[in-house]
């Protein structure tokens, strides 16, 4: 789908990207373009969650509450910033807060025995050994810690960095400070990730 | 190329490197430096480390049920008129709202300029007539007749079957 397109909606003579057109869409009373942007986005929300919280079932309810507030603020909807930018304040926004209160229980619990969230592993074409599975197991605990280890601002905005492929100014934007202070955000949490994980290699 | 590390462009530049996000040109003259230059090779090499572990965490599936729930979730808060107006969605859009607003305005207003002396009659309520207590005696008596005249016939009649 052509990701910037010259918009006929709402009276907006300005080039908007497409999902903010589909919520200008939304706005309007057309519940399938939320339908669309669920289907669009609901994957990456729900996984920069569950790599902020590093737990599904919170995870999905945060992202729950990110598509509700979305769908909440429809009315009041303008597209001053690219969509993306602004669903990730919402999810920057919760799952911060959901770190703040939950500080110091969950994550411990979660990293300690965590098993049963592991994701099923695409396999091509034979089996994993016993030792193999154990070392994608103790690489995989290194990286979740190695997350988990960074403060709650570096660990967004390397998540947002790294999976989301955002640039400063979007990070910036979402997490509410100078571009300046992204790129300070992203060294240093790089910084600290190289020297846990640079072995792994 | 002049070392990056040592302009002070260094991790900016080495970090987009590393996630291949720079451009073509840039990219040719930094791989000729990073051939060159242990601190900037060890540097790249570091960080496609840390970028490929972070490749290999997978998150869960998303639960298939998710879009269901957030539809339940937006129903809870939706006011109840607008379960009445959804079947007619298509057309209480905000362009077509004004539109239909005035037109049904417009009949009414006409439907009652043509027929002012047409408004419907308040509906009348039910009335139970009292009647005189002779006639009430009369008209049990006249039943009592008509139940023993019904007897005498189904006297001959054979007993229905069970």
């Amino acid at each position: 789908m052509e990701e910037r397109v010259q918009t006929s909606v709402g009276g907006v003579a300005a080039a908007l990207d497409y999902d903010a057109e589909l919520m200008l869409r939304v706005k309007e009373g057309d519940g399938a373009s939320f339908g669309v942007l669920l289907e669009k986005h609901r994957t990456s929300v729900v996984h920069f969650l569950y790599r902020m919280v590093q737990n599904a079932a919170v995870a999905e309810e945060l992202a729950q509450e990110v598509f509700l507030r979305v769908y909440r603020s429809r009315a009041t909807y303008e597209p001053t910033a690219k969509f993306t930018t602004w669903l990730f304040r919402i999810a920057t926004h919760l799952a911060l807060n959901s770190l703040r209160d939950n500080k110091n229980e969950r994550l411990q619990d979660r990293l300690d025995d965590d098993s049963s969230e592991l994701p099923v592993r695409q396999l091509s074409d034979s089996r994993p050994t016993v030792e193999q599975n154990m070392v994608y197991e103790a690489k995989l605990q290194e990286v979740r810690r190695a997350i988990a280890a960074l403060p709650e601002k570096q660990r967004a905005a390397v998540l947002m960095h790294k999976y989301e492929e955002m640039e400063y100014s979007q990070i910036a934007t979402v997490l509410n400070c100078s571009d300046s202070a992204v790129k300070s955000l992203l060294f240093r949490a790089y910084e600290a990730l190289r020297a846990r994980l640079a072995h792994m290699a | 190329m002049r070392c990056p590390i040592e302009t002070g462009e260094g991790p900016e530049l080495l970090l987009a490197f590393s996630s291949r996000r720079l451009d073509p040109d840039r990219t040719a003259a930094l791989e000729g430096h990073i051939a060159e230059c242990g601190p900037c090779a060890e540097f790249v090499l570091a960080q496609r480390s840390v970028s490929d572990a972070l490749d290999s965490w997978e998150p869960p599936l998303v639960s298939s049920d998710f879009d269901r729930r957030l539809y339940q979730r937006i129903d809870q808060q939706v006011p109840w008129w607008d379960f009445l107006v959804r079947p007619f969605r298509p057309l209480s859009g905000a362009r077509w709202a004004p539109v239909a607003a005035a037109a049904g305005l417009m009949i009414a207003v006409g439907l009652w300029v043509g027929h002012p002396e047409q408004t419907p009659a308040p509906p009348r309520t039910a009335q139970v007539e009292a009647l005189p207590p002779e006639q009430a005696a009369d008209a049990l008596q006249e039943m009592q007749v008509m139940q023993e005249f019904s007897n005498l016939i189904h006297t001959d009649a054979p007993e229905p079957r069970m």
